[in-house]
């Protein structure tokens, strides 16, 4: 692809500037059922897209159908996309950081691994979960390799380039006792073939699964409750949009006039760190091609500041933080900094309470903006400090905002999800829970 | 495009190594996204699509491929790799037919229609939504379009091509008071061109939207309890969607993973129970002539007075569970399988009236408009989020209450169903699951659950 002759014909076309990027993916992902494969399916696509400016405003184009006559044509639509915007906005293309953060590349060639050895782990994956005397199916067992490409470049003279290659795996596990059913499944995320053990992977799944077995609804009334790391996750990713710059200029955030102010609690520390060795991957820039940069965005209770882009960074006179991606303002690795207590030590100290390892309809149940959130969960009964049995078909509800003002401990247990997102186990006062009698 | 003979060419070579069903799955699509904030058009951007998927089953094992390079090198390419995984006899793919003709009677096309015209209709909507109240601080207003013009041709003869045009208006309003925030949203949509606006009152709903932030604003967190509730007509039917449209696809019913596999001809619900998924209802937003098989869309009845009466099947499943094709094969794009999936799902109205289920509760919760929900087709329990909601008491309707989220499971609530109004309407959104994201209506009459799990922050009753 010739990006460089696709710039000056966009010039030429009278853009005073030109961004173009690339990006080429393939996949392979294998699903085992029954002891066998019963879906093998392989990808490779590539995906141009073009962001030009205008007369002053930015017109975007996105396109898989890719040809030099194609692009002439795509040009024309940026052109003619960038005439209908009417909002006196700045539009910028990057002329680039003065530096970039190094990252270890993960570039380990999954294809290289013998397609027999990653049909047989995966096979290995679904029968040991499905030969498990409690388990009555398995819904699915799923081994994903991907390895993408990008090429930002523009008519400001910046090239960068970046590659990420990663598989993943997972088997959902149909457990059933009596009339009871319900599903488990561990996701595992890995950069190097030897790090899929399927037998672990297993394991790990059944165990959850069979710790399941037996949940009983709860009777309605408020509790404490303990997040595990995991769905506190959940959480502040559905609420992180409310961070960004965007969002406080359409007027869409309660944080709008926050900045310097106390939001959360003092030992609340909300971090945005696109390096951090623990999180999945590490981010050395951003869609426009900003440098990505760790900041904090709560500390110690106060709110920090917006994550903005470079319009938004002009519009509000800011350095750029570095976090445009997929056409908006998102976070890079974000995560409430952990504390100091054991998971154990934490639920020792509650003597009636629920301990919620699952949420779902996170799309639905939460209204971003008034923090409200009601949520289906399941997870466990806490009895006199230690967890009793499994709790499902309940409700929590509450308001994110007050959550982030009332959490008794936070425990050690740092872990980050693959969207990004990271947090400890956290104990909230006390939240709705709502059940049903029998 | 591919000429019809190198296609033919093609299928055969598929089936060389003993795959029993070829496919090819050629698409063109052409997304336009308009959006108005406030006063001003604040973006437009543009997504083409487009590709290739070549799919070969054997035996029920299915191997796919795709990609966005559409040239008969790469199609070969993709088929060769793809037929080593099975072993066997050659067979041969019968001849492909000519293709039927769809009239999908769209009457003013997206693209013949002017930036200006559209740009114009959603300002003037964002400023109905700004200027209803002085609570209302935000309004954004969107038009998504897009076209989609496919091609599918099978070793059973199947030739087929659809073009499909889809329009959706997004209207959202934010209403604040003392700190206070409320958004509203509502998202119709169409299997039409620019005549959507004709169709729909934009106007009328972009004030609605309006009114319901402000009312919201002083709504009470609903107290958490077990109790009936009315589940108003039109997006209600996301809960039969959720709770029962996900069960009765081929995708969990093949797998014995849903409730409802092997009950067909037996009770899984109560008689009041009348329910259809129908592919081919004009201009439905969930509408296609064709599905992505090829197969002609049509109406099919699933539930009628409490019976079960079919599944939703699409053609390899179909082999598995011994069960004739829906017209219910559906896929995002190129990049899925298709799968058995819902397009317009419907509960049939009944003989109540509103005002009379109303009138009936002593005390419940009317869900005047739901937010999203989900279910695990496996357990059948389903999650739902009530976005605007009012107590019944004393057969009355008094105090707004939010934060409402209704949990169950499908199996039990079909059963729990004692009042059927006779006010069938739909509601429009994208449904995901494992063959991506497709635009489905939902559908339902009014309708009284006798009792259900209300999750909220209100305290105890």
């Amino acid at each position: 692809m010739n990006t460089k002759k696709w710039i000056e014909l966009g010039l030429s076309k009278g853009l005073s500037d030109v961004e173009i990027s690339v990006s080429e993916s393939s996949s392979l992902k294998l699903v085992a059922y029954e002891g066998k494969i019963e879906q093998n399916t392989i990808s490779d696509v590539s995906t141009v897209s073009i962001r030009g400016i205008y007369e002053g405003n930015i017109g975007k184009v996105r396109f898989e159908y890719i040809s030099d006559e194609q692009v002439d044509k795509m040009l024309d639509k940026v052109i003619e996309n960038a005439k209908v915007i009417t909002v006196k906005e700045p539009a910028i293309i990057y002329e680039g950081s003065a530096s970039y953060p190094e990252v270890k590349a993960n570039d380990f060639d999954f294809s290289s691994i013998d397609m027999t050895k990653k049909v047989s782990d995966l096979i290995t994956l679904e029968t040991t979960i499905r030969a498990n005397e409690k388990v009555s199916n398995v819904q699915t067992a799923v081994y994903q390799e991907n390895s993408s490409g990008a090429i930002l470049t523009n008519s400001k003279g910046l090239h960068l380039t970046r590659k990420n290659r990663f598989a993943y795996a997972y088997g959902i596990g149909v457990f059933k006792e009596g009339d009871d059913i319900n599903t488990a499944y561990e996701f595992d995320i890995f950069k190097t073939y030897e790090a899929f053990d399927p037998n672990k992977l297993a394991n790990i799944t059944i165990e959850k699964g069979l710790k399941r077995l037996g949940a009983v609804s709860l009777p309605t009334k408020f509790y404490p409750v303990v997040f595990s790391n995991e769905t506190f996750s959940d959480l502040l990713s559905v609420f992180s949009n409310l961070y960004s710059a965007e969002s406080a200029y359409r007027h869409l955030t309660p944080f709008e006039n926050k900045v310097g102010e106390k939001i959360a609690q003092a030992n609340f520390n909300l971090i945005d760190d696109p390096l951090h060795e623990n999180a999945y991957f590490q981010i050395p820039f951003d869609d426009e091609g900003v440098a990505c940069q760790k900041k904090y965005v709560i500390k110690d209770g106060i709110f920090q500041g917006f994550m903005n882009d470079l319009k938004m960074a002009t519009m509000m006179k800011q350095a750029p933080t570095g976090n445009s991606f997929g056409g908006g303002i998102r976070t890079t690795n974000m995560y409430l900094e952990p504390g100091e207590l054991s998971f154990d030590d934490m639920i020792a100290t509650i003597e009636d309470g629920v301990y919620i390892t699952d949420l779902v309809g996170l799309h639905a149940g939460v209204k971003t903006i008034s923090g409200d959130f009601s949520l289906q969960a399941s997870g466990f009964k806490i009895e006199n400090g230690k967890i009793a049995f499994p709790v499902n078909m309940i409700v929590v509800s509450g308001n994110f905002f007050d959550v982030m003002n009332n959490l008794v401990t936070l425990a050690s247990d740092l872990k980050f999800d693959v969207s990004g997102f990271g947090s400890p186990s956290v104990h909230v006062k006390s939240l709705s829970i709502s059940g049903e009698t029998k | 495009m591919l000429k019809k003979e190198v296609i033919q060419a093609l299928l055969d070579e598929a089936l060389e190594t003993g795959a029993d069903f070829a496919e090819l799955f050629f698409e063109d699509t052409n997304q336009e996204v308009i959006r108005v904030t406030s006063k001003d058009v604040s973006n437009v951007s543009y997504n083409n699509v487009h590709g290739v998927g070549v799919r070969l089953i054997k035996n029920n094992d299915v191997v796919y491929g795709y990609s966005n390079e559409v040239s008969e090198d790469k199609v070969r390419a993709l088929i060769v790799s793809l037929r080593a995984s099975f072993h066997g006899k050659k067979k041969e793919a019968v001849a492909l037919k000519d293709a039927l003709p769809f009239d999908n009677k769209i009457k003013r096309p997206m693209e013949a229609v002017s930036a200006k015209e559209k740009t114009d209709k959603l300002l003037a909507l964002s400023e109905v939504i700004l200027s209803h109240d002085p609570k209302i601080v935000q309004s954004i207003t969107q038009l998504l379009s897009w076209k989609q013009s496919i091609l599918v041709a099978n070793s059973n003869g199947t030739y087929q091509d659809d073009e499909r045009h889809y329009a959706r208006v997004i209207l959202m309003g934010v209403a604040s008071e003392n700190g206070q925030m409320q958004q509203v949203f509502e998202g119709p949509g169409r299997a039409m061109g620019f005549e959507i606006f004709d169709d729909i009152d934009t106007f009328a709903l972009a004030k609605d939207v309006a009114e319901r932030a402000v009312h919201m604003l002083s709504a009470q967190p609903i107290v958490a309890q077990e109790m009936p509730v009315v589940l108003a007509n039109g997006w209600g039917g996301v809960i039969f969607h959720e709770a029962c449209g996900h069960p009765l696809e081929a995708t969990a019913v093949a797998k014995g993973l849903s409730p409802f596999t092997g009950k067909l001809g037996q009770a899984i619900g109560s008689s009041v129970v009348t329910a259809y998924d129908d592919g081919d209802v004009d201009g439905a937003w969930g509408r296609t002539s064709f599905d992505d098989e090829g197969m002609k869309t049509q109406k099919n009845l699933l539930i009628e007075n409490g019976i079960l009466k079919s599944y939703l099947v699409d053609y390899r499943n179909g082999l598995t569970m011994n069960h004739k094709p829906t017209g219910s094969g559906r896929r995002q794009n190129y990049k899925f399988p298709p799968t058995s999936r819902m397009n317009t799902t419907y509960i049939a109205p009944g003989k109540d009236k509103v005002e009379d289920i109303i009138k009936d509760t002593k005390y419940g919760l009317y869900a005047k408009q739901l937010g999203g929900g989900q279910v695990s087709p496996a357990t059948g329990e389903f999650n739902f989020a009530v976005s605007e909601g009012y107590m019944i008491e004393d057969g009355k309707l008094t105090t707004p209450v939010k934060g409402a989220m209704l949990i169950g499971k499908g199996h039990e609530v079909l059963f729990k169903i004692d009042r059927v109004a006779d006010n069938l309407d739909f509601g429009q959104g994208m449904c995901g699951s494992i063959s991506g994201s497709i635009p489905t209506d939902v559908g339902q009459p009014t309708i009284r659950v006798s009792k259900m799990t209300v999750g909220g922050s209100g305290g105890q009753a």
